[in-house]
């Protein structure tokens, strides 16, 4: 499905991202982590197409991202805000999508009547425009609207960030559900640890713009995650040292 | 304070993606300053000689007196179109420690650094200095020079207060140029009321009272005060007046539109962009705005058939112009999802196409009533609106390909406003120059009439041939698109 060859991006003599390969097959849910600035959005936009790299390609079925769009009859993403005609309403972005991709107003209605729980009543039908939402709800915007393109692949940059924890549970069991019984490949970063070994099968771990792990996920992964971002402490046993100098 | 907002503020332009191009535009602002300065000193010192021409009949002195009104009339409305706006990003200040009050002065203070505040002491004091003061006194000068300081300041804020003010509603924009005008003709053509008369009144009588000139300082005052407490209450109302509960924001449709498919549906989306945000929405309103130009320049015959040409591109493509400079900005906040949805480029494109042509179109008919100067008037407006919808909107998309600069939306437009101003107008300059081009030529040779058939035809042969010039400008768009999407992202 996704095949990266050489690729690089160098922002000021600095590498932010650096993978010399990396191929994901059809049907794989792979999660992406990494502390803040490890270049997972910079992949995530290299990808897509949205920056130019240094060097190397990125080829989606074989075609490369960059010259082409036939990737985006069947890719689907949210990374940001940025995303989101804020100035529409959250169904009018919809029908616009929707639109994009052959669908009548009536087959979006009727999806979108299949994400009232999603939703928890908070999108549609409020007189809001987008800009109006809050982050989270902006999120379920962006992430419904990549859903009604009936993906292939569905790339999803920190989708748990903003989002309440109930909605977090429900978007965990619908992309489960995508990649399991729709066979949707799936690319998604965050930095909640217990939610995307959860929800995927292959952890990529990154650090200063390099893949430095690939696992596949198992019983151990969490354990073996929270080692590596728990630098230098002790998890579960909180370190109070009394400082004897003050004690006296 | 006030210097570290100005050290923020040097940092913010020459830190900024385009800060190569705004200094071009600066610099040619500053030629352009420099040489008009050069002009106003020249007049200044010959206004003498000018006025004793101008009323033979009159005293120099009263005719001098008789003026300085007229002057500061047409001052206001050179600056409600000319003059910037002094903008500082508040946001950022808000929460920290930072006096409301030291923003507020910083935004007021900077809004003295303008040339408009230079003009009329440069017109009028070497004419105080060698003739006032020497008839009447140097207590006598001195009084004209406070007056004169009294009466730019009062300008200068009554300006920014009414830019401001429409900002947030275009209308008054429109209502304030009119009243403007209207107090013009009401002398001039009408002849109600003589503004020379109401200003010798005033200034006839400080030279025998310079007392009076405490007026024009008290008017300067009060509106400095008006406006420092409207941008206080502002810089309140800005952060919780966006919360405040709006209507109900209901789903449209234009049904015309989704006819044309994809193309329509972008078309659409652009209309709501444009009537939903207070910015774009002003654009638009202020087009409406130039609707009156065809009468200053019609109802005086001075004007001769070239200023036919500029009145009627202008009154047709006001809203390529205005609106098209910041060409795919408008976007910007959005521009990722643009480029990563199944969103074909020429119909991206075409759905410009579409967009100007639809609002030319209504522009144009707006304008038919001109066919009340002569037939050939609404001919040369409906040649310019073949120019506009066939030649300027595909320079006008050409520019927006290089154009790498956001624009926030979202933002209130009271402290974010870089609409008309004297900048963007150096940006329109290639615009309103190419036609004269053509025409110049032909008009100075005596064959007015090719001149206006070729323009015509030149727009034809553009509308005709838009899906080549689509081609071109796509392939110049790919070239560019990583760096238009890298400024947009660019905060």
């Amino acid at each position: 499905m996704i095949e990266i060859k050489d690729l690089k991006k160098i922002y000021s003599g600095v590498t932010v991202v650096n993978v010399p390969h990396l191929e994901i097959r059809k049907g794989e849910s792979v999660g992406l982590v990494g502390n803040n600035g490890a270049g997972k959005t910079t992949l995530f936009r290299t990808i897509l197409d949205l920056i130019r790299p240094e060097s190397g390609e990125v080829l989606l079925n074989g075609e490369n991202v960059a010259g082409h769009e036939n990737w985006k009859n069947y890719t689907a993403s949210y990374l940001d805000e940025g995303f989101l005609i804020d100035y529409l309403t959250p169904e009018e972005y919809f029908y616009f999508i929707g639109g994009l991709h052959q669908l009548s107003r009536a087959h979006v209605d009727d999806y979108l009547s299949g994400m009232a729980d999603f939703f928890n009543g908070e999108i549609l039908k409020k007189g809001k425009y987008i800009r109006d939402l809050s982050k989270g709800n902006q999120c379920k915007v962006g992430v419904v609207s990549c859903l009604l393109q009936n993906p292939e692949l569905l790339m999803l940059d920190e989708p748990f960030a903003n989002i309440d924890p109930s909605t977090q549970f429900r978007l965990k069991s619908l992309l489960k559900d995508l990649n399991k019984s729709k066979g949707v490949t799936t690319l998604i970063s965050s930095h909640d640890l217990n939610h995307i070994t959860d929800v995927c099968d292959r952890i990529l771990l990154m650090e200063k713009g390099k893949i430095i792990k690939d696992i596949a996920t198992n019983s151990s992964t969490l354990n073996e995650l929270e080692e590596y971002f728990g630098v230098g402490q002790i998890i579960g046993t909180p370190a109070v040292k009394v400082d004897e100098e003050e004690n006296h | 304070m006030t210097t570290t907002f100005l050290n923020h503020e040097l940092k913010a332009f020459w830190r900024s993606k385009n800060t190569g191009k705004s200094i071009a535009i600066r610099v040619i602002m500053g030629v352009l300053i420099l040489y008009l300065l050069i002009n106003m000193l020249v007049l200044g010192f010959f206004l003498n000689e000018i006025l004793k021409k101008v009323f033979p009949h009159d005293d120099v002195v009263v005719s001098f007196c008789g003026i300085i009104l007229l002057y500061f009339l047409v001052d206001l409305f050179m600056r409600l179109q000319l003059q910037e706006l002094p903008t500082l990003r508040v946001q950022p200040y808000l929460q920290l420690p930072v006096k409301r009050n030291s923003l507020v002065r910083y935004l007021a203070l900077t809004a003295l650094f303008s040339v408009f505040n230079l003009w009329p002491f440069i017109l009028f004091v070497p004419f105080i200095v060698r003739i006032i003061a020497s008839d009447s006194g140097s207590l006598a000068a001195l009084a004209f020079i406070v007056s004169l300081a009294g009466l730019t300041i009062f300008n200068n804020y009554f300006a920014l207060y009414l830019k401001r003010k429409s900002n947030l509603n275009g209308w008054i924009f429109l209502i304030a140029a009119a009243l403007i005008i209207i107090a013009g003709l009401g002398d001039f053509y009408w002849h109600f009321y003589s503004i020379r008369k109401i200003s010798y009144l005033f200034f006839g009588h400080l030279i025998g009272h310079p007392v009076l000139a405490l007026i024009p300082v008290g008017l300067g005052v009060i509106m400095y005060y008006l406006n420092f407490a409207y941008l206080k209450q502002n810089l309140y109302l800005e952060e919780l007046g966006s919360r405040k509960a709006a209507k109900y924001k209901s789903s449209t449709e234009y049904p015309l539109l989704s006819r044309f498919g994809s193309v329509g549906d972008l078309a659409a989306n652009e209309i709501k962009l444009i009537l939903r945000n207070k910015r774009s929405r002003s654009a638009l309103i202020m087009g409406l705005f130039f609707m009156f130009y065809g009468l200053i320049f019609y109802t005086n015959h001075i004007y001769g058939e070239g200023w036919k040409v500029f009145v009627g591109m202008f009154m047709t493509g006001i809203f390529i112009i205005n609106y098209g400079q910041f060409m795919f900005s408008w976007q910007a906040s959005h521009f990722d999802g643009l480029l990563v949805n199944k969103i074909n480029f020429t119909d991206f494109l075409k759905a410009k196409y579409l967009l100007f042509t639809i609002v030319s179109t209504g522009f144009f008919l707006l304008t038919t009533p001109y066919v009340y100067f002569g037939w050939r008037v609404l001919l040369i407006h409906f040649v310019m609106f073949l120019w506009n919808i066939g030649v300027n909107t595909t320079m006008v998309l050409f520019f927006a390909n290089r154009n790498y600069k956001r624009i926030d939306l979202s933002k209130g437009a009271a402290f974010n406003w870089e609409g008309v101003s004297g900048n963007q107008w150096i940006l329109s300059l290639p615009l309103l120059v190419t036609p004269y081009i053509i025409y110049g030529p032909f008009a100075l040779l005596g064959h007015a009439d090719a001149g206006i058939a070729i323009l015509g035809i030149t727009g034809a042969v553009f509308i005709l041939t838009r899906g080549f010039w689509i081609k071109q400008l796509e392939a110049d768009f790919y070239t560019k698109r990583y760096k238009i999407a890298e400024g947009f992202r660019n905060k």
